[in-house]
């Protein structure tokens, strides 16, 4: 049973790291600057499942508290880099973005 | 008889999170605007994640493991549609071909 679980979860790694790798590569090469967040906010998602996975084969309580404490992170880095771009949306511009205008 | 069982729930969970994610990857490649993108991550994010952690909370190593497991899971719910929906509005600020893509409707 054990050894079923290994196996479960080292194939379940594989394939997270293989997407995380394609969304890196995605990250690197689209046209829009959005799709780099978008691709940074899907990455977040898929490590805090693999911190996960890691607490359940190593069988680690501590590694729980590290996906908390990096989902919080990743959560307050997006907050924060969407704030910096569109200002903090005290302005009434019409067409509602640029900080500079 | 029961480690079975958890065995054999875990396993049909985790492989349908996998399975979401893979769809939520394959869908950033096809969607043509970036605000259909942004959904596809949103909800992939979402239901991949409660399926993964509903599949370790199973087999966490202590009970404290899966409660914790659970508040992940609450806090990821209530953290990724706000980070979601400040990327897309992001996105609408600062596109400028926006109005060809997408219609704007002001309630």
């Amino acid at each position: 049973m054990t050894e079923a679980y290994r196996v479960l979860y080292t194939g379940a790694l594989l394939v997270l790291s293989v997407l995380i790798l394609v969304l890196l590569i995605r990250a690197a090469r689209t046209p829009r600057n959005t799709d780099r967040i978008i691709c940074v906010n899907m990455i977040s998602a898929m490590v805090i499942v693999i911190i996960v996975l890691l607490c359940a084969l190593l069988r680690e309580g501590y590694l729980m508290d590290a996906a908390l404490l990096y989902a919080a992170m990743s959560f307050l880095a997006v907050v924060v880099f969407c704030r910096v771009w569109l200002g903090t949306g005290k302005r009434k511009n019409e067409d509602g973005g640029d900080p500079d205008a | 008889m029961l480690e079975v069982a958890r065995f054999c729930l875990t396993a049909v969970l985790l492989c349908l999170s996998l399975a979401v994610f893979t769809v939520e990857t394959a869908g950033l490649f096809r969607f043509k605007f970036a605000l259909s993108r942004m959904h596809a991550a949103a909800l992939g994010d979402t239901f991949g994640l409660m399926l993964a952690m509903l599949g370790l909370c199973l087999s966490a190593p202590d009970a404290a493991s899966g409660v914790k497991c659970l508040v992940l899971l609450v806090f990821m719910w209530l953290a990724s549609p706000v980070s979601s929906h400040l990327i897309a509005h992001l996105e609408a600020a600062t596109n400028p071909k926006i109005h060809e893509e997408a219609e704007e409707i002001r309630l």
